[in-house]
């Protein structure tokens, strides 16, 4: 049974059309790759199964359930995780404390609990403490625990978000661009941290991203939009090859030289 | 070479173990106000418990507004929720202020989720004139029940018995409000630095990304809301007995106002601000004294400063000028 299936999912935004009618289907335990040329609708998707967006037609389904018109907040406690195109960290905490934020859900202390700081509470705490610390480490960003993410460089800040957004314990994560302003070692890297922090956790992946290179190395099954809709569907090889997908990027790339 | 590593080993034997520098700070600053009644006349204490009220008041409404970044101009109205229920409970229903006291801040803090509640979706410009109106409501609710709390002529409240104990002395009083301020205090700050601050800061910075995390905004600004009236309400429990009287004045939008300056001039978003604000602020006036008609002035420039060249508040004067690493860690070791 697919994990997330999407059917004839419609954005729009004062009548531009974003997704048009699209479904698709994402098997439990894969990493799919989501392209398309800038304005395809690949981030907007991402809003609209994240609840950020409602769509204006159609259905997503989460494991059998309508998530439809769920708020982001509840879709999130489902089991699905997201970062952000433009990452969205809390400027004004540390590292670390972005990490344990992204634990909140997972936490079950009460508010007296928290008021007296009761053994119960402090002991939480400790296990969240070490399992922040724990994803830092996986993200080789341990030594920058202490430091204020406003600060740091953008490739550093894609990997605090996607280390928070793995602490909500996602069965889907959906990472939007997660190398964007990464060198090609860092971009490495993170898509084989992303790919082992996956398989060990049973995390099914939904990556958009504009690097070819990366995708063709990350995903097991690739979809490719544009203008809001489905062009083609295949591996990487397929996809590599489909003539629709090269006269999209072409085009945009003729735009682009224009 | 050897020796200087043995002395060295030998001071480290010898050493107490660390204590963290606010809990030495902490411990000593309680040891100092424990001594006040020693020292200072009954006019001098009563400016101290002031102060403490107000930095209850302040860490509450710190939370609300420097945490989660929700504003509240009705503070003060909560804090003549918790002054009334109380001082009705006592007079009226004849119960001991241990009861009352608790009682009031609670059915400030039921206000304050009630109010909460239609601020989930609010913010901003919004948020402030639903929160002025509730003080408005509040204080015609005062004033239009004479019956019940004396309207504008006020009322009156005696210094209670706790446990058999009359509270006739000004020391007794002053202890008491020392205590339970210490008591909030600790409250406050362990809230701060527990998954309900970090969520009450993720909100605040944004509530998009703390929606993705699976933390529900609605649900975390009213207990915020709630939280904040409920130590506000309690400062109006004590207030009842500090003044040993409550009429509406007290509680209009001067004082919320006030409230605001407090956190703002001592630091939003930190415990340690709202204390320094509160007790700041709270000494100012009688600073003022010789120049009463310009006090208002003076106010409204400590603020505009503050705003415009220190905008994280006397806790962000501290941290520079001390380079204490104070800065709000909410994990606890």
């Amino acid at each position: 049974m697919s994990l997330l299936e999407l059917v004839g999912v419609s954005v729009s935004f004062g009548g531009v059309a974003a997704v048009s009618e699209l479904s698709l289907d994402i098997e439990a335990g894969e990493i799919r790759g989501l392209i398309g040329p800038n304005g395809a609708g690949k981030t907007s998707l991402i809003n609209a199964i994240t609840g950020v967006v409602r769509p204006i037609a159609g259905r997503i389904l989460f494991a059998g359930r309508d998530i439809t018109n769920l708020e982001p907040d509840a879709i999130c406690r489902l089991g699905i995780g997201r970062t952000f195109q433009h990452v969205e960290l809390f400027r004004e905490e540390t590292v670390l404390e972005n990490v344990l934020t992204g634990l909140y859900r997972h936490q079950a202390y009460g508010t007296i609990g928290a008021a007296l700081r009761l053994p119960s509470a402090r002991r939480e705490e400790a296990a969240a403490r070490d399992e922040a610390l724990t994803l830092l480490d996986a993200l080789s960003l341990r030594e920058l625990e202490g430091e204020l993410p406003g600060e740091l460089p953008f490739g550093i800040q894609k990997r605090i978000d996607m280390a928070r957004a793995l602490a909500v314990r996602p069965r889907l994560l959906l990472l939007d661009e997660p190398v964007s302003g990464m060198s090609e070692a860092e971009a490495d890297a993170t898509v084989a941290t992303a790919r082992a922090v996956a398989e060990e956790r049973g995390i099914t992946l939904l990556v958009v991203e504009h690097n070819m290179r990366v995708m063709m190395r990350l995903a097991d099954r690739i979809t490719a939009m544009h203008q809001g809709r489905v062009i083609a569907d295949g591996t990487p090889g397929q996809i590599r090859l489909d003539k629709a997908v090269i006269d999209a990027y072409l085009g945009e790339e003729a735009d682009a030289h224009a | 070479m050897a020796s200087r590593v043995d002395i060295a080993a030998i001071h480290r034997r010898l050493a107490f173990p660390a204590i963290p520098k606010h809990l030495a700070l902490s411990a000593a600053l309680i040891a100092v106000l424990t001594l006040v009644p020693l020292a200072a006349g009954s006019y001098h204490i009563y400016l101290i418990e002031l102060a403490l009220l107000n930095v209850i008041v302040a860490i509450g409404l710190n939370l609300l507004t420097g945490n989660c970044g929700q504003i509240s101009l009705c503070h003060a109205s909560f804090m003549a929720i918790g002054a009334y229920t109380t001082a009705l409970l006592m007079t009226r229903a004849g119960l001991s202020y241990l009861v009352a006291l608790p009682v009031g801040a609670a059915a400030a803090a039921l206000l304050g989720a009630g109010l909460g509640f239609p601020a989930r979706r609010l913010s901003g410009l919004y948020l402030a004139l639903v929160t002025l109106g509730f003080l408005e409501i509040v204080q015609i609710a005062i004033e239009e029940s004479p019956d019940l709390t004396g309207g504008i002529r006020g009322l009156s409240v005696p210094r209670p018995h706790i446990l058999g104990f009359h509270l006739k002395s000004d020391a007794s009083v002053y202890y008491l409000v020392l205590a339970i301020t210490v008591a909030a205090v600790t409250v406050g700050a362990n809230l701060q630095r527990s998954r309900f601050g970090r969520a009450f800061d993720a909100i605040r910075q944004s509530s998009f990304a703390a929606q993705s995390l699976g933390i529900p905004p609605g649900q975390i600004k009213l207990l915020a809301f709630s939280v904040a009236a409920g130590f506000a309400g309690l400062a109006g429990g004590l207030f009842t007995i500090v003044v040993g009287f409550i009429d509406p004045t007290e509680f209009g939008i001067s004082a919320s106002l006030r409230h605001i300056t407090f956190i703002v001039v001592g630091g939003l978003g930190s415990v340690v601000g709202s204390i320094l604000g509160a007790v700041a602020l709270t000494a100012l006036p009688e600073l003022l004294r010789g120049a009463k008609e310009y006090s208002d002035l003076v106010y409204g420039a400590i603020l505009l400063g503050t705003l415009l060249f220190m905008p994280r508040g006397l806790k962000g004067l501290w941290d520079t000028l001390a380079k204490l690493d104070w800065r709000r860690v909410k994990i606890w070791p």
